[in-house]
């Protein structure tokens, strides 16, 4: 049942391909990645940020991950609650 | 949390420092990016034509030194349209695993399209990953061998990058880099910067491009030149660095390796 749903979102453009979600992990950490089928995205559970799937493709640059905040629904099979509250919580780096 | 914080991107329409006294990496990192994806709709057919053909061969070389073999773990950074990626793909066949990287979405899709259009099974092999060569999303020593076309001169951080491919590099694996010459020759030199001048740059302009690849002539006067990248690939862990000269000593392929100390 669950390689059927990858199959399908694979193909509809969401999630990626069993083999490169086991070769990657998180540029910053270089700790695994988790998949969140919801969000169609990896999360990096050892820093808490979210990095998208488009197309496919993973999106692993730094700059475009997501803190998520620890108040977001982001557990293993929970989505991204608020992307806005996170941004509102950065303040101005050092 | 806080250093992830300098990682990320600022507030939509906030133009504000990311990386604090280190802004002008960041700024020129974006630039670039968007500088390779303006590009992308022209670069495969620029490359043809600037090269009359000759990349292709040297691309050739560039993975001939990588020493990729069947059934390897390869890696191609900054891909691009992924030239390189469909070399390594002949090369390792369907039981090798080629990962194609490059910070550009467009040049991506570019790649994934030509993917698709091709009809050779090894092809199916190549995976394409949006990311930046200086925070690599792969573990400690994976890779079989790795090459880079053209992407070296166009990082912001040369050694921090040449540290993450050894990082992610298997021991007794190599790195091929393959890029111009900068060249010691004064002759070479300024053959380089008037071809540069007189025949890429009004090519490019007949693309609406040249902007863009007057870049190319700035770029090179800041590389390494060969002996520096052997220099720069020793000090990072490397056991052994040469670059070759080709194309007339237009282009230059650095190619790395590290030594297995356990099986030697």
């Amino acid at each position: 049942m669950v390689r059927v749903n990858r199959m399908l979102l694979r193909d509809g453009g969401v999630g990626i391909c069993k083999t490169l979600s086991e070769i990657l992990v998180c540029p910053l950490s270089k700790q695994p990645l988790r998949v969140c089928e919801k969000s169609n995205s990896l999360i990096s559970d050892a820093i808490s940020v979210s990095y998208s799937i488009v197309d496919g493709i993973p999106c692993l640059v730094p700059n475009d991950g997501k803190i998520i905040e620890a108040d977001d629904t982001l557990k293993p099979d929970g989505a991204i609650d608020s992307l806005d509250r996170k941004r509102e919580g950065q303040g101005d780096s050092p | 949390m806080a250093s992830l914080q300098l990682c990320l991107r600022p507030f939509p329409g906030q133009r504000r420092p990311i990386f604090g006294s280190r802004l002008r990496p960041v700024r020129c990192a974006d630039d670039r990016q968007a500088l390779f994806s303006r590009i992308a709709p022209a670069y495969d057919n620029l490359n043809d034509l600037l090269s009359l053909g000759q990349h292709r061969i040297w691309k050739r070389m560039a993975v001939s030194w990588s020493g990729a073999k069947e059934g390897d773990n390869v890696l191609d950074l900054c891909c691009g349209s992924g030239d390189l990626a469909f070399l390594l793909s002949e090369k390792v066949g369907p039981n090798g695993k080629v990962i194609g990287l490059d910070f550009s979405k467009e040049q991506l899709l570019i790649a994934s399209s030509r993917q698709d259009l091709r009809s050779k099974a090894c092809y199916k092999n190549i995976k394409w990953v949006e990311g930046d060569a200086l925070y690599l999303p792969f573990s400690d020593s994976y890779f079989d061998a790795i090459t880079i076309g053209y992407g070296l001169r166009n990082v912001v951080d040369i050694r921090k990058a040449i540290e993450e491919m050894f990082r992610v590099l298997k021991p007794g694996s190599k790195v091929s880099a393959l890029d111009f010459n900068k060249s010691t020759h004064p002759f070479s030199a300024l053959t380089q910067e008037w071809m540069i001048d007189n025949i890429v740059v009004p090519v490019a302009t007949g693309y609406g491009l040249a902007k863009e690849y007057e870049y190319l002539k700035s770029s090179i006067a800041k590389f390494l030149t060969g002996k520096e990248l052997e220099k720069l690939a020793l000090e990072v862990g490397f056991s052994d660095a040469r670059h070759y000269e080709i194309g007339g000593g237009l282009m230059g392929n650095l190619v790395a390796y590290t030594i297995d100390a356990i099986h030697a």
